[in-house]
């Protein structure tokens, strides 16, 4: 009785150590619809899972959850170590630090370049010029775009802007990276190029979920797979 | 976060220039107006500070006034509280005084003979008790007295200043009310067009973990600098204003001349622009929520 107490604990310990992202029992609505249904699911410090379902699934709401851009209506949702649903106000931008997101619309400032884009996260975390000039380089290095760094987002390609929202959300470093169709723009070259740039991070030790409907993008990469399909998790495999 | 936030503000500023030039010019123009309002309010209150040391009530005195009249009048002017000092003014001494004030054009007097004037008291009041309803009192109390032929102290004159004393202040107070709650409103309405206009900026900020001192400064920024150029204006216009009252009107007007401007109190329109500026551009992103 008592070895399976000590048990039981070291593996509460050992589960929220490891436990980057945990959703229980999380639903979601808007205006009546039900756009996630009572999700259950885990990712483990240093995983590269797929998210995959139709347009409408609940793909983006599900990431929007994370990041906290929504609240749920009904369980519990814990990232990096954070009760969501416990979290004050003032503790939403904390979180988010550990948040890297590839947004789906890119969300890149189009008044200033590339280098000011990517260097956007670190601004707001507060790091000097020196230090900053040197970690912007290396992401636009790591996403192949070091020799666009002075150019306007106006001017790049889709595939290009991807890189820059990409190299935004890795340049911090964040113990968390969700991207929300990030090959959604690009042809099958860029795409896969991208895919392995998130494995490059991922190897870093980075958490990284990536929703995404592109079956070729998680196809044999032998990692975990979330299905998504109207709201529901469907199922959960290896890819 | 602070220099960075200046960049910020500084390439809103000159990409938004018409918007904020056009801020700049209706703020100074609202700056100025209320300056002058000041500066009239300001000129009549040292005119009418100035007014006590000038103002004295005369007594003229009847013909043939015994001793002990005049020393009663005296008296009773002296035990008053709001009285100053008491002079007796023979009608000798109120001739000398008149010709030597009549200088060149003194030789009016000769055709008159027998000196026309009257003797008289001089009351000076304190100049705390220097107000219409003061010089009412005691006019009353001294018409009273057995031979007093006449009492004169510019009533109408005391009266109608402090009057405008009075008016100017009100509306002068009046007038600074709603010209602040106006030139806050030209700099609410800026920073608030500029913050709509950078709305997907600032959704973006907060997404990637910005905290609300971080947003908000730059607008701020801006507001301090949108009210600072304006004070800076206004300051710029109300001194050339009076050096033009000065110089100029004051050769046609020469009671211009007398205007004062209080350099120290203008001093302070740029900080005042700022600080307008400034709670403008604060009220104007409001709270922000994430």
């Amino acid at each position: 009785m008592y070895h399976s107490s000590i048990n039981f604990l070291l593996f509460t310990f050992h589960f929220s150590l490891n436990i980057m992202i945990h959703f229980h029992d999380v639903s979601k609505h808007y205006n009546n619809q039900t756009a996630i249904r009572k999700i259950t699911f885990s990712i483990e410090k240093g995983e590269m899972v797929f998210l995959t379902g139709p347009s409408g699934s609940g793909k983006t709401t599900l990431l929007k959850l994370t990041y906290l851009a929504e609240k749920p209506d009904e369980g519990n949702i814990s990232v990096a170590g954070w009760e969501i649903n416990k979290l004050k106000e003032s503790k939403i931008p904390l979180l988010r630090r550990n948040i890297g997101v590839v947004f789906q619309d890119f969300r890149l400032l189009y008044n200033r370049d590339v280098f000011e884009n990517v260097g956007l996260a670190l601004r707001i975390r507060g790091v000097g010029d020196k230090e900053l000039k040197t970690r912007v380089f290396d992401a636009l290095k790591l996403v192949n775009l070091r020799h666009r760094s002075d150019s306007y987002p106006g001017s790049l390609s889709g595939g290009e802007q991807q890189k820059v929202a990409i190299a935004r959300a890795i340049v911090a470093e964040p113990l968390i990276i969700l991207a929300d169709e990030p090959t959604g723009n690009v042809d099958p070259d860029t795409s896969a190029g991208i895919i392995r740039t998130f494995k490059d991070i991922n190897a870093r030790g980075a958490t990284i979920l990536i929703a995404t409907h592109d079956r070729e993008l998680f196809r044999n990469t032998g990692r975990r797979l979330l299905r998504l399909d109207n709201g529901d998790l469907v199922g959960e495999e290896i890819a | 976060m602070f220099p960075y936030a200046f960049r910020i503000a500084a390439r809103s500023i000159v990409h938004e220039k018409w918007i904020n030039l056009l801020s700049i010019l209706t703020m100074a123009a609202g700056l100025l107006f209320t300056s002058i309002i000041i500066l009239s309010v300001y000129n009549i209150d040292v005119a009418t500070k100035r007014l006590p040391e000038k103002f004295s009530m005369m007594l003229y005195l009847n013909d043939n006034l015994s001793q002990e009249e005049l020393k009663n009048i005296m008296n009773t002017a002296r035990k008053d509280g709001a009285v100053e000092t008491v002079k007796y003014i023979s009608k000798d001494e109120a001739l000398k005084e008149l010709e030597i004030s009549l200088k060149d054009i003194k030789y009016v007097l000769d055709g008159l003979g027998e000196n026309p004037l009257a003797d008289s008291i001089e009351v000076k009041l304190k100049n705390e008790a220097v107000r219409p309803e003061t010089a009412k009192r005691l006019a009353a109390k001294f018409r009273g007295l057995e031979g007093i032929g006449g009492i004169e102290y510019g009533e109408k004159f005391l009266s109608s200043i402090y009057s405008i004393e009075v008016g100017m202040k009100t509306i002068g107070i009046i007038f600074i009310m709603i010209m602040s709650a106006g030139m806050i409103f030209v700099c609410y309405s800026t920073v608030k067009i500029l913050f709509y206009r950078k709305n997907q900026e600032i959704e973006t900020y907060k997404l990637l973990g910005a905290k609300k001192g971080f947003i908000r400064a730059p607008f701020i920024i801006e507001g301090a600098v949108i009210g600072l150029g304006a004070g800076l204006l206004s300051f710029i216009g109300i001194l050339s204003l009076y050096y033009a009252t000065i110089f100029r009107l004051s050769l046609t007007i020469p009671l211009f001349k007398a205007i004062v401007f209080p350099t120290d109190i203008a001093i302070f329109l740029p900080l005042v622009g700022l600080i307008i500026g400034m709670v403008g551009g604060a009220i104007a992103i409001g709270r922000i929520k994430y």
